[in-house]
């Protein structure tokens, strides 16, 4: 496909003309194609005023219920399988560290696997000993412009601490010291600008997000 | 709004409920306009919301202000719907053309819509007549075709070359 084959389709896309079999084959090539992604995202911009012409309606009432519904519903298959181990998990870890602690004094150490917006997973997240390593088992590059900063949020703090600047790929390893690791964490990875978020706290998307939680059967 | 969208990310629901409190009534207009079926466009709103709640951690501020990416997330939901009914619409409710005019006028006042508004007037008059009706009202290429009473190529063409014009006068 040539640029202009690619940039005529983005803006069919933008626009809405294409049919439903062209959107799902442009859809289906997004995630791969960096430049046709470019391309879709230039043409949102150029035409995003127009969407200023509809004029303002109310939706009916109780959508906002129905959504939230559709949500809660849709928890368990994401959480569920994570608040119920983990609670499960800690008791058993309470337990049974209170007869490992004689036999290996070394605390039960959390994971995680961080997930991609499509569900793969992306990275692997170990806590041990204070000290916080990932290795990447999906990698995936990004803008050469941009850089990936990883991030932890303890649970009810409101900012998350940023764990600096990591590759996109390999094994990283945060020393101990920067964070206390906890059960319950948020690790998210963010895509900033070049040297880092310049106010300390994410200023881009999350790329991969996940909870640390206690290793089971470790 | 810009920091609503990371608190969504990280399943906060009391900032996308913010979220939905500020925008809406503005986001179901761009639904309904395409729709023209008020239950239509709340099943558009309705899957819209639930992939921002999903997809917030995607938003990059860099790239574009919050309201332009709702507003793609929720013409896109409805395009789908359209599109999933055959795009069996029905024409009553669309702009006539006399209504143009005020349209683009509106768009004035819109933020960026300045620039935009010009190009547009640079354009062939079913140019940019097409490219209207395709964003707001979700018309697809044999829609516009038969609305403008031209063979289905001819539509396609004016649309790529309108488009084609549209880049080339906002870059």
């Amino acid at each position: 496909m040539t640029p202009e084959e690619r940039d005529a389709l983005a803006g069919e896309y933008v626009l809405g003309t294409l049919d439903a079999r062209e959107a799902a084959a442009l859809r289906a090539r997004l995630a791969s194609d960096p430049a046709l992604r470019e391309a879709v995202e230039a043409w949102e911009r150029r035409l995003h005023p127009l969407a200023a012409l509809a004029a303002p309606e109310r939706p009916p009432p109780g959508l906002l219920n129905r959504i939230e519904s559709t949500l809660d519903a849709a928890r368990p298959r994401r959480r569920a399988l994570l608040w119920p181990a983990l609670t499960a998990a800690s008791a058993a870890v309470a337990a049974g560290l209170a007869l490992l602690l004689l036999i290996r004094p070394e605390p039960s150490p959390l994971m995680t696997v961080l997930l991609t917006e499509s569900d793969q997973p992306a990275w692997l997240v170990e806590a041990r000993g204070g000290a916080i390593s990932l290795a990447a088992v999906n990698p995936r590059g990004i803008a050469p412009d941009r850089v990936a900063e990883l991030w932890a949020l303890p649970q009810g703090a409101t900012a998350p601490t940023s764990l600096g600047l990591i590759p996109t790929e390999g094994r990283v390893t945060v020393p101990p010291g920067r964070i206390r690791p906890e059960a319950g964490m948020l690790i998210e990875i963010t895509l900033e600008p070049p040297g880092g978020s310049p106010t300390g706290r994410p200023t881009g998307p999350i790329l991969f997000i996940g909870r640390l939680m206690p290793a089971r059967g470790t | 709004m810009n920091s609503l969208l990371p608190r969504v990310a990280r399943g906060d629901r009391a900032a996308l409920r913010e979220i939905y409190e500020a925008q809406a009534s503005r986001l179901f207009g761009i639904a309904l306009a395409i729709l023209r079926d008020r239950d239509a466009a709340a099943d558009a709103l309705h899957d819209a919301f639930v992939k921002v709640a999903r997809a917030a951690g995607q938003f990059d501020p860099a790239r574009g202000s919050a309201e332009a990416w709702l507003a793609a997330i929720v013409r896109h939901a409805a395009l789908d719907l359209a599109r999933a009914r055959g795009r069996e619409i029905p024409a009553e409710g669309l702009p006539e053309p006399a209504e143009e005019a005020t349209q683009l006028h509106s768009l004035a006042s819109a933020q960026d819509g300045v620039r935009l508004r010009e190009c547009l007037a640079t354009l062939e008059e079913k140019n940019r007549t097409e490219i209207l009706l395709a964003f707001v009202n979700g018309l697809s290429h044999p829609q516009v075709a038969a609305r403008l009473d031209v063979p289905l190529g001819t539509a396609k063409a004016w649309i790529r070359r309108g488009l084609l014009s549209l880049r080339e006068c906002l870059a």
